[in-house]
This record gives structure tokens, C-alpha cells and sequence, in this order.
């Protein structure tokens, strides 16, 4: 039987699967969009109330209020950038990066190079 | 926290891993905790300078990109398995290398893979070692995983040739560095013929790019001949390439 955390990682799967923002993309977001995308890529994983004291310890100037930290956490979900679990203070936010696309070769041509690269 | 340190160049052939392999050996001989992830998948390279080839390489980063094995199990010790750099023994030195089986390479080309996850792995060996460096040889120019590598470093150093061709793809990547906020940015310049100017190479390169040029490495003909099978700073010491880049390993541990 899936455990809590399994079924939370089948949540954040699915959500992935979804879309996702290219690191390309993240140069074009609004600094404050951009800023909190930087520091969930470094902390992969961070509830609300982290967030709020990782916004709150950044250099005077950094620094975003509730309600803008709100406001960005609310348009980088919308948008599947961030993955979010649960609501409201509970809420749990995951970076969703786009998956590096394959290659657009025809499988022909790669089976040829599979079969002639030894295993 | 650590601090991550990409290092990368616009254009293939700069020395770009030779570099990190060296920069990477010196962190760790000042006794920090150091960790060196080849991020090049398409055509890794840097795993040579630490002694190990097709035969004796472990699990790669590709297997823990497929899920075949955690990040923590593709480590290869360096400071462990010294034998040949007893400099570097019992220093705290990790190796995360990528397959160089063809058919392994291949597989990562034609089917993708999930960055969160090469992201991921990176954060976790930050925590799980500890470490106070993570130096992140990329590919040349510009794809997905050197993008996250630049977009995650506290410290990105580029590397080009004092050539034209060079210059010019340095201008893009320190523009990209630029738009994703990284922190700090240093340049370096490799095979510098000598006869040059160093000083007004330097004016130029730092009022081109605004960024400060941390080492200006002298063309070497003896780390050619080394032909990537040592770390040229380790055996060499003293010559005027492993002195300057003892310099830029200075400059990075100087970061905060």
C-alpha cells in the first residue's frame, strides 16, 4: 500500500508532467518571479513558512513583502512553474523545470548507432 | 551552505575541464570539503585527470539519472584512491562522473532526461557531503543542463582564449549569467601566448565584459604533453600555469 509520501510524489509527478519552465525562461521572469525561482532551485523543496524566512533573510532591498511573496508564489503556480501541495501556510512548493526534450532523430538512425555501439 | 562554482566556456578546447580538475584539487588540498561533477553527458571528459577510465568507473551520473542508483553511489573517492596524486590522499575530494559508454551517451541524447532530477542530485550532494565547493564542469555553449548549472552557481567562472571567436561567445554567456542574477562572475584566460601584454589583456578583457579576469594561464606545452593523464598543478607545482592557477583557487576560497 502507497505511504503518504509515495502518494505526495505521485502528486508532484503528475503535476510535473504538465509542463514546466526551461532555465532559458527563468532569464525573462519579473525580478521577483526570478528571485524566488533562484532560491527554490536551491532548496528544491520548501514549505511556505521556509520561504517566508528565506525572503525575510535576504539583503535589505531583496526582501518582498507577504503579499508580494503571495502574489508571486500565486502566478508561478498557475503556471506549473512551482508545484504546490497544500494550501495556504501549509502549502508545500516544488521548481518544476521542463524536461530536457530527446533527440528528434528518426529511430531508425538510432537504432542503427545502438546496435553498432557495443554494451 | 556550500557554494557552487560552474565552470565554463563558450567554445570547446579552452582547457576547460583540465582547469576544474586542478582548481578542484587545490580547494581540496586547503582542507575544504570539495565535489566535482561532470555535467558535460554528451562528451565527458574530466574523469581521466582522476585515474579512471571505461574499465574502473563506477556508477555514472547517467545511471542516477535512469534511477538506477542514488546520487550519494556514483561518488568515486579520490582522496581514497590516491595512489598516483598522494598529494590528494585522504583529502575529502569526490568525483561524480558521466558514462563514457557509447550507448549510454546515446540513450541520454535520444531520450531527454528530467533536469529536476539532475537538479536534485546536485542539491543533495551539497547536503550530503557537506561540502564547501562544488565545482560543475559543463558542456561547452549553451543547452539545458549548462543552463541550470549557470542558473544554481553562487560563482561562475568562464574560461576563453585570447581569440576573437572566444570573445565573442564569452559575451553571450556572461549576458546569460547576467539575466539569471548569478552572484559573482570571474573570467579566465587560458593558453595566453606569451609575448603578450598580460596587463593590457587584462584592461581589455575586464572593460569588455565587466568582470574581473581572476588568471591569465600561459600557453603550456608541458601540460599538452601531460596529455590529461595527471592534474599538471599536483606534479608541476611550481610552473607558472599551476602558479597562476593556484591564484584563481585563492580567489574562489576568498569568495564568501
Amino acid at each position: 500500500m502507497a505511504g503518504i509520501f509515495d502518494r505526495l510524489q505521485k502528486q508532484i509527478d503528475d503535476k510535473r508532467n504538465e509542463g514546466g519552465i526551461s532555465v532559458l525562461d527563468l532569464a525573462d521572469l519579473p525580478p521577483t518571479l526570478r528571485k524566488i525561482m533562484r532560491l527554490m532551485l536551491r532548496q528544491t523543496k520548501m514549505n511556505y513558512a521556509q520561504l517566508r524566512e528565506t525572503i525575510e533573510h535576504l539583503p535589505e532591498g531583496e526582501q518582498l513583502t507577504r503579499a508580494n511573496l503571495d502574489e508571486a508564489l500565486e502566478k508561478l503556480s498557475e503556471q506549473a512553474w512551482l508545484i504546490q501541495i497544500g494550501e495556504g501556510e501549509r502549502a508545500v512548493y516544488k521548481v518544476n523545470l521542463r524536461r530536457r526534450a530527446g533527440s528528434n532523430l528518426s529511430e531508425t538512425i538510432w537504432q542503427n548507432l545502438d546496435s553498432k555501439l557495443k554494451r | 551552505m556550500g557554494k557552487i562554482v560552474s565552470i565554463h566556456s563558450f567554445r570547446g578546447g579552452t582547457g576547460k575541464s583540465n582547469i576544474t580538475a586542478n582548481l578542484a584539487a587545490q580547494v581540496a588540498m586547503a582542507d575544504k570539503r570539495v565535489g566535482v561533477v561532470d555535467a558535460d553527458i554528451q562528451s565527458p571528459g574530466i574523469h581521466v585527470l582522476f585515474g579512471l577510465d571505461e574499465t574502473n568507473m563506477g556508477n555514472t551520473l547517467n545511471d542516477f539519472l535512469h534511477g538506477k542508483c542514488t546520487i550519494r553511489e556514483v561518488a568515486f573517492s579520490v582522496g581514497d584512491n590516491a595512489t598516483q596524486r598522494p598529494q590528494l590522499a585522504g583529502k575529502s575530494l569526490w568525483l561524480f562522473p558521466c558514462s563514457i559508454r557509447g550507448h549510454e551517451i546515446s540513450q541520454i541524447l535520444r531520450d531527454g532526461f528530467d533536469i529536476n532530477l539532475l537538479n536534485e542530485g546536485l542539491q543533495t550532494l551539497m547536503s550530503e557531503f557537506e561540502l564547501d565547493c562544488l565545482f560543475i564542469d559543463t558542456h561547452p555553449g549553451l543547452n539545458e543542463e549548462t543552463l541550470l548549472s549557470i542558473a544554481i552557481s553562487d560563482l561562475l567562472i568562464v574560461i576563453l582564449r585570447p581569440d576573437h571567436q572566444d570573445f565573442q561567445g564569452t559575451a553571450v554567456t556572461v549576458d546569460i549569467a547576467r539575466s539569471l542574477d548569478v552572484p559573482k562572475l570571474m573570467l579566465m584566460v587560458n593558453k595566453a601566448v606569451p609575448g603578450y601584454d598580460y596587463d593590457d589583456l587584462k584592461g581589455q578583457i575586464e572593460a569588455a565584459y565587466k568582470a574581473p579576469l581572476t588568471g591569465i594561464l600561459p600557453l603550456n606545452f608541458e601540460l599538452a604533453d601531460n596529455a590529461s593523464k595527471d592534474l599538471f598543478s599536483l606534479r608541476y607545482p611550481l610552473h607558472a600555469w599551476s602558479q597562476e592557477l593556484r591564484k584563481v583557487a585563492e580567489a574562489i576560497l576568498s569568495v564568501p
